[in-house]
């Protein structure tokens, strides 16, 4: 290999160090997660235990596990075992617990009152009915909340339940009672079927289209007047309207609340003219998508001004001259002489904008969190509160890596189409010095 | 060009449609230092009251101002630094050295760009709390120093290809190698891209809120960005003077850098490459 090509790589490797831990490791994990049912509730660290709780119940019977039998594991049950009379030889004597043996053996009861029963008609019974009641718990076993590290340990004590299970029933109760995580393709029939995942689409749809069509539009609108005003004013203005897009996201939300909250500016403003007060953000689906299309469009317009500025700044004067002389008027300059220069900026900006309002969801999280209700709730935010801040519950992994691999083939493929667009080949000329 | 035509109805429009953008300006500043009568829209008195949090001892269960200025500057300081220190030389490579797979770079790059946080956050989360640095003010650095790289490189090639290649072509006649032609004569070249990079980067890092709030929630590696939004969430009532005081103090570096720094930032910020 030539020296240049070592110095080269050699240059490169601090950046495919940091790509491949942070990006490409990153990817990979998220494509194995999504084939996973991994969850704040089962962990993230391989191997797992099994428990039974109330939850695993009410899964077993929507499941159409036997309802009686599911009932059943959540009961105590009171079995006379070795280790049952052996705890009663200890607290309670020999002679007793030889007694139990002798007529009892063997036997289990449902609840505590059937085995009292039984052991108020022996002799060498305890006298007052707490010890009675001590004698009995002493048989009790449950597997209700208790957690079995292995599987073995686990199918023994349900085996002592006398549940009468069939093959498919154990089998159908030890998947449902495992706590790790396991390989399943579960998390993409979710998103082919949940309507949550539909609305999540059709809102993202709205949000794309109609903050793309205000930042587009407003940004050229921007453009083009500071462009016919007095270099003074011109800046003014465009000041005005680029710092949305530099202030942190945190404080350029919080003024948008300042104005729109039921105490805010807009409310105060309207009670002059009799408007009962409301929060105009989250008051109805409408509301809160104005907001958000504002507040996103405005940073967008932000970009498209600034990019179509320039573009209009190429522009040689003596065309615009020559065009004045020949009589053009305002509107014709713009629509003959300075529009189609903006073709290629203004494709650049779509295209570019699409991708990210695509995956963009700071400001809707800090906004409005994707209410009221989830009407404003685009499909990267709708991955965000799956997967990390979902208050209500458990913290879906699996299913929000899934929703992420969505965005990650529509990233790939965006790209590649963008690449082919915008003449890839020019960029990466040939270096000119070989050595 | 010579106003021959009326500006008057575009400036009127002009500035109705600024209107929201100005008063928010406006009160952002005022209301710092002022009180306003509820239900009143213009302040009536003068005071200092809503800038106590610089000095006082805040209230329990929320932190001082202070430590969490310095983990911002910490943050946004060392991602600026990370990312000018690897752009300069892959963007180097990428842009001037012959060598294997540099289409393919390239293109990758490009890509990386197109990935949003939201894909890589649910693996880089659940990788920081297997690593342990879950929670702490590296994990936050380093992954937005990878996140803010591949525009990092691409900005630098892009200067690195405004440099003259005579430049590099003498020096190699002169027998220097082409390390030292990169060290000596190309660098001091591209100090503008070196200085509009470090103050983009820095502020990148220093605007970040989803990264610190969902990889270090905790107190002790609090950024402004989550110090505010916490002070947002938490009021039952909100105080909007308290949270602008803060929001201004928070945003006084971002407007500084951009008064006077304006021309070198719009080198990227023109560039179009964000958005």
């Amino acid at each position: 290999m030539r020296r240049a090509h070592l110095l080269g790589l050699g240059f490169m490797t601090p950046a495919l160090f940091i790509i491949v831990f942070l990006f490409l490791a990153p990817v990979v994990l998220t494509m194995m997660f999504s084939f996973t049912n991994m969850s704040s509730g089962t962990g993230i660290s391989s191997g797992g235990a099994y428990e039974v709780t109330e939850r695993t119940i009410r899964l077993l019977k929507d499941q159409g596990f036997p309802e009686t039998t599911a009932d059943r594991l959540a009961e105590d049950t009171y079995k006379i075992d070795a280790a049952g009379l052996a705890a009663v030889q200890a607290d309670f004597g020999k002679a007793f617990a030889q007694e139990i043996e002798a007529e009892l053996s063997g036997k289990s009861f449902a609840g505590r009152r059937d085995l009292e029963r039984e052991l108020k008609r022996l002799k060498e019974r305890p006298r007052s009915t707490r010890d009675l009641k001590k004698a009995a718990d002493l048989f009790k076993r449950s597997i209700l909340n208790t957690r079995f590290e292995t599987e073995q340990a686990f199918l023994t004590s349900v085996d002592e339940l006398d549940l009468g299970l069939g093959e498919t029933e154990t089998a159908e109760l030890t998947r449902t009672a495992y706590t790790g995580w396991v390989w399943t393709t579960e998390n993409y029939r979710l998103i082919a079927s949940l309507p949550s995942t539909l609305r999540a689409a059709g809102n993202t749809l709205i949000y794309v289209s109609f903050t793309l069509a205000f930042s587009i539009g407003f940004g050229l609108f921007l453009a083009v007047t500071t462009f016919y005003l007095p270099s003074g004013v011109a800046t003014t203005f465009r000041t005005i309207w680029f710092l949305p897009r530099i202030l942190p996201p945190v404080i350029y939300v919080m003024m948008w609340k300042w104005m729109a909250w039921d105490t805010g500016f807009l409310s105060s403003f309207l009670a002059h003219f009799g408007v009962p007060p409301r929060n105009w953000m989250l008051h109805s689906d409408i509301n809160a998508w104005v907001v958000v299309v504002l507040i996103n469009g405005f940073v967008g317009a932000s970009l498209g001004m600034i990019l179509f500025s320039s573009a209009i700044k190429a522009i040689p004067e003596t065309m615009l001259h020559a065009s004045e002389v020949d009589g053009a008027n305002r509107l014709q300059q713009i629509r003959y002489i300075i529009m189609p220069q903006l073709r290629w900026p203004i494709l650049f900006t779509t295209a570019y904008q699409t991708l990210s309002l695509l995956t963009s969801f700071d400001y809707i999280y800090l906004s409005t969190d994707g209410g009221p209700g989830k009407a404003t709730e685009v499909w990267a935010l709708y991955t965000f509160h799956t997967a990390l801040n979902n208050y209500g519950g458990v913290l879906q992994y699996g299913l929000g890596a899934a929703l992420a691999m969505v965005l990650v083939v529509i990233g790939i493929a965006a790209a590649l189409i963008y690449l082919r667009l915008f003449n890839f080949n020019d960029l990466v000329a040939k270096p000119r010095i070989e050595q | 060009m010579r106003p021959n035509f009326r500006i008057w109805p575009i400036l009127v429009l002009l500035s109705i449609l600024s209107l929201p953008l100005v008063l928010m300006y406006f009160y952002l500043v005022v209301d710092t230092v002022t009180d306003t009568t509820a239900g009143s829209l213009l302040p009536d008195r003068f005071t200092l009251e809503h800038w106590k949090f610089l000095f006082e001892k805040p209230e329990t269960g929320r932190a001082s101002i202070w430590p969490v200025t310095a983990n911002t500057f910490l943050f946004a300081s060392s991602t600026s630094l990370i990312v000018v220190m690897i752009s300069l030389t892959a963007g180097y490579a990428l842009s001037r050295l012959n060598m294997p797979f540099r289409k393919f770079f390239l293109g990758g790059i490009l890509t990386l760009h197109a990935f949003p946080t939201v894909t890589l956050i649910i693996a880089i989360f659940l990788m920081l709390q297997m690593s342990g640095l879950y929670n702490t003010l590296i994990g936050v650095i380093l992954v937005k120093t990878a996140l803010e790289l591949p525009l990092g490189i691409w900005i630098m090639k892009g200067f690195y290809d405004t440099v003259p290649w005579e430049i590099e072509m003498a020096g190699i006649t002169d027998g220097a190698s082409r390390f030292t032609v990169w060290w000596k004569l190309v660098l001091p070249q591209v100090q503008p891209g070196i200085a509009a990079l470090a103050l983009f980067s820095f502020l990148e890092a220093w605007k970040e809120f989803i990264l610190p709030q969902v990889l270090a929630p905790s107190g002790a590696s609090q950024v402004l960005a989550t110090y505010l939004q916490n002070t947002i969430m938490d009021d039952r009532k909100p105080d909007f003077n308290l949270f602008k005081s803060i929001g201004l103090f928070y945003a006084l570096p971002v407007i500084l850098i951009y008064v006077v720094f304006n021309r070198k930032l719009m080198n990227i910020y023109g560039g179009g490459t964000k958005g």
